[in-house]
């Protein structure tokens, strides 16, 4: 008896530590969860949190010295470069080293090792993109270069010396509650965070959307409704700007420019289309607009806002570079800032760098593939991918060409990604393994003059991106720079035949002729990824940049505006002024009022009065944001359906559709096919759309009012943590903006961070924020304390200081590092 | 007293070793010290509710309650019935029950080994 007793009550015991020891399904082992000594309650952080003021680590050479401010930002003084980016890896892992790691298996495609089956499709879609394949390649090749090769090497050394230090009780709270641990950092895993950042800005295509509609309506009709270039751009590089090169030779435009899509294939699709909202804007005013006399600048790289934040500020001080700026968490240097004499900025280049080549395989085995009249053998690779909570891994088989990978290959594939076709290769610049990007940023953050700029743009390979350039020394300047393909006109428009030679990618455009303006007359200089150049520009660089409203409105401000401050350029980037309303506006207002009983409608007076801008309260740009969306809708989706299964397309551009409601009123596009013995006109599709914006607004929101028609209770901007943990976002951030406004706030996008340098001879001034926070620890106050006064469009001022003993009231701590 | 020397044991051995350690520190201590099932049950479960409801009130004020919440709004977005709970008292009930059930039974189970050779 005394037996039995004993054995049930060990059982008892036994059972229930053994079962709160280990994950059950999703939930993560929650005896140590629970703990206070180990669990989620060590990671609350009541203050600055700071390391130790003396710090011993092994991988240090010499003496450094890290100062924070009282926003947490450290300043790091190092004796030599080695040194300051071992630093930079070890705070940065000290403050994002979940978010870090989590980047390099979304590139790599190893998601679903932590968050098991969930993820498998995405992995899927990413190892057959091939990221990981070509970080490979792009470290081996990069580290010939000795100062990556060291940089890169500083770095993970920093970052693994805070790993090697860390206990589960210390480990990010993300880690405890999914369930796995950290691994060792590397160079490779830079580049895999680069990787993403070439998948981010880079990894869109329309190619099959264009096939689609190519083959229903023909090339006159893709021509008009799809044009290369808009009627209503205003490029970077302004018109009239001279081509002080000689063009290398274009390939010839082949007879047969596309691949003849059959009626068997299968186009599975939703390739994230090039997408407008992941802009950015940037520019820079020379000294003759200024206050000061000397340049300023401003950049507000727009991508998907998450916590913790894309960005990490930080300081570099050494012997060759005192640098500051906005760093990627992951990756060494600082990718977007100022030191004494320069500073920069990026946007995107939306230049069409990812093609489609349609692929005849000898047959099922997919050993062989068409090519140039002959049987060209495809190279195999197996991906192998482990997922959490299945007992064996899963294999999935990846074919490749000269061209690149076939994405999927079978119409049975669950395709993650649709928009990619079935059975075609993918020829995509991020493949190519001359990388050495982050060089580009290692010159940058040691540049002097425009020489020094120059120079490092000839390092950076992708994705392409427009630098920004304001030195002391009174020049301006920017670049659309990166490889980019040396096309034909319209090459990789439509989906290719990689049977023909003639469509392979031949060969790159110079690097020192990609379009670069210095000192124009206008005084200005200023990307918001619209079209890099006007026509004359020699070679071709896609058909779809992003529509131009943010552009048209940046140029037309920086035009009128004399003696600059930091402030006015601080209130455009908050500019939410709608240009498209502005434009159109009148004209659909026009159509309706033809019916005089549409004046006495409520939401026809609200648009009525409105002001044109974006604004947090304004309810006339919910209506006319919606409107316009209806609109499109109404007009093109008969004719161009976006979700169709089968052959979805893509509608013609905003600007297209207005041109055509200006000065094509009759155009066939406005009848609904879908109705039949009906001829739907202009004025019946203005009139229907406003009729159901306003219904659905009205069924969603009530009836109309200022308080729950707000427009930025509609657009509802959110933050959401980048793992998707529930809970350690930040919802319903109140502000204005929209996708084609300066201040590209939208529901999940803008500007990640904000930047404004005065340059000066003798010490610039700079300001700047992102969404977010330091630390991205969830429970701490420098989690998102950035976010209210981004909201509200203001700047905090940066702290750049001169030297590690210079005195400033807002210094919140020092740490001193030293070898152990 | 086997309140007393469970509550110091596993307050020094959970700062270096992992939290189960509290079961067989329950179990020796139980086994050693302990007169009765109930009150072997009783004083680990003590000690444990104790010690663990000290220690996360002190980490939980020092951090204002920020983690705890956010801990909250992440479990109760999965399991329903939380969102009707106010957080933190949830949050230290899970646990105490956590804490004080597996040292409790350990504890038994040692009063319970004991009896074996009396």
């Amino acid at each position: 008896m005394k037996l039995v007793k004993f054995i049930i009550s060990l059982l008892a015991a036994a059972g229930l530590t053994y079962a709160l020891n280990r994950p059950l399904g999703p939930v993560p082992a929650l005896g140590r969860l629970f703990s206070p000594f180990e669990g989620f309650w060590q990671n609350g952080e009541s203050k600055l949190d700071l390391p130790p003021t003396d710090l011993q680590l092994d991988g240090v050479q010499d003496e450094v010295n890290v100062v924070f401010d009282d926003n947490r930002v450290p300043h790091v003084f190092a004796k030599n470069d080695h040194d300051a980016y071992f630093t930079q890896g070890y705070l940065m892992a000290r403050d994002r080293l979940w978010q870090m790691e989590f980047y390099t298996l979304a590139a790599s495609g190893r998601l679903a090792e932590v968050v098991g089956e969930r993820a498998l499709e995405l992995d899927r879609y990413s190892r057959r993109m091939g990221m990981a394949d070509a970080a490979k390649k792009v470290y081996e090749n990069g580290k010939t270069n000795k100062i990556f090769d060291e940089v890169l090497n500083a770095y993970a050394a920093g970052v693994n010396a805070y790993i090697k230090q860390l206990k589960y009780k210390n480990l990010p709270v993300e880690y405890k509650i999914i369930g796995y641990q950290p691994e060792e950092w590397s160079p490779y895993k830079t580049i895999l965070m680069m990787m993403n950042m070439r998948n981010v800005l880079n990894g869109g295509s329309d190619d099959f959307r264009m096939s689609n509609a190519l083959s229903k309506y023909g090339m006159e009709v893709v021509k008009d409704l799809f044009p290369n270039y808009p009627s209503n751009e205003s490029p970077i590089i302004p018109v009239g700007t001279k081509w002080n090169f000689t063009p290398v030779p274009v390939p010839a435009v082949p007879a047969q420019t596309t691949a003849t899509l059959s009626t068997s294939e299968t186009v599975a699709f939703d390739v994230p289309q090039h997408s407008p909202e992941i802009g950015s804007n940037n520019w820079a005013v020379g000294g003759e607009k200024s206050a000061t006399g000397l340049p300023i600048l401003a950049n507000d790289p727009h991508l998907q806002l998450t916590l913790p934040s894309i960005w990490y500020q930080m300081q570099l001080c050494t012997p060759t570079m005192n640098v500051y700026g906005a760093c990627l968490p992951g990756a060494p240097g600082v990718v977007i800032g100022f030191n004494k004499d320069v500073a920069w900025g990026v946007t995107n280049v939306g230049s069409d760098v990812m093609d489609f080549y349609q692929i005849k395989f000898k047959d099922n085995t997919k050993k062989e593939y068409w090519y140039n009249d002959a049987w060209k053998p495809t190279s195999m690779r197996i991906e192998e991918f482990v997922v959490k909570g299945r007992p064996e891994s899963l294999k999935d088989t990846v074919y490749s060409t000269h061209h690149g990978p076939i994405v999927y290959n079978a119409a049975s594939d669950k395709n993650f990604n649709q928009n990619v076709p079935v059975g075609h290769a993918m020829r995509w610049v991020a493949h190519e393994k001359e990388g050495t990007d982050l060089m580009a940023f290692y010159y940058l953050n040691r540049a002097k003059n425009y020489d020094d700029y120059r120079k490092a743009l000839t390092y950076y390979v992708a994705p392409a991106q427009n630098f920004v350039f304001a030195s002391n020394q009174n020049d301006i300047s920017i670049t659309p720079n990166g490889k980019l393909p040396l096309k034909w006109k319209e090459q990789g428009k439509f989906i290719m035949d990689g049977s023909n030679p003639a469509h392979d990618w031949q060969g790159w455009i110079p690097v020192d002729q990609n379009p670069t303006v210095k000192n124009p007359p206008r005084g200005f200089v200023s990307s918001a990824n619209q079209f890099s150049a006007d026509p004359t520009y020699p070679y071709y660089l896609g058909w779809r940049f992003a529509p131009s409203e943010r552009a048209i409105r940046i140029n037309e401000r920086l035009e009128r505006m004399q003696k600059a401050t930091v402030d006015s350029l601080r209130m455009l980037q908050n500019d939410n002024f709608n240009v498209e309303a502005r434009r159109i506006l009148p004209v659909l207002m026009k159509i309706l009022n033809a019916d005089s009983s549409e004046t006495k409608n409520p939401a026809y007076q609200t648009l009525a009065k409105w002001n044109m801008k974006n604004d947090a309260n304004e309810v006339g740009a919910t209506i006319f944001e919606r409107w316009v969306k209806e609109l499109r809708y109404t007009v093109f989706d008969d004719e161009f359906p976006m979700k169709d299964l089968k052959a979805p397309m893509t509608y013609p551009s905003r600007n297209r559709m207005w041109d055509m409601v200006v000065k094509e009123p009759t155009a066939k596009w406005f009848d609904n096919v879908s109705t039949k013995n009906k001829q739907e006109t202009l004025q019946d599709v203005v009139k229907q759309s406003f009729k159901a914006s306003i219904d659905s607004l009205t069924q969603k929101l009530g009836p109309m009012n200022a308080e729950t028609w707000a427009w930025n209770k509609v657009k509802s901007t959110d933050i959401n943590h980048l793992g998707r943990l529930p809970g350690f976002g930040r919802q319903d951030i109140p502000n204005g903006g929209g996708a084609g406004i300066v201040n590209a706030t939208t529901e999940l996008n803008g500007p990640s961070w904000r930047m404004v340098v005065q340059l000066d001879k003798g010490w610039p001034k700079a300001y700047g924020l992102y969404p977010g926070g330091q630390s991205g620890n969830p429970a701490s106050p420098f989690y998102d304390n950035m976010i209210d006064k981004w909201a509200k469009g203001e700047l905090n001022e940066l702290l750049f200081m001169k030297s590690k003993d210079e005195k400033s009231s807002r210094i919140s701590g020092t740490v001193k590092i030293s070898k152990k | 007293m086997t309140y007393i020397i469970i509550l110091i044991v596993s307050a020094v051995a959970q700062y270096f070793l992992p939290w189960w350690v509290i079961a067989p520190i329950a179990f020796a201590i139980g086994a050693w010290k302990s007169e009765t099932a109930l009150g072997a049950y009783a004083a680990a479960a003590g000690a444990i509710a104790t010690l663990w409801v000290g220690y996360a009130t002190f980490l939980n004020s020092a951090n204002e309650g920020i983690m705890v919440q956010k801990i909250g709004g992440l479990f109760s977005e999965n399991i329903k019935f939380l969102k009707n709970l106010p957080v933190t008292p949830t949050f230290f009930t899970i646990m105490t029950i956590i804490g004080s059930q597996v040292a409790g039974l350990s504890a038994t189970a040692g009063y319970h080994f004991r009896q074996l050779f009396k």
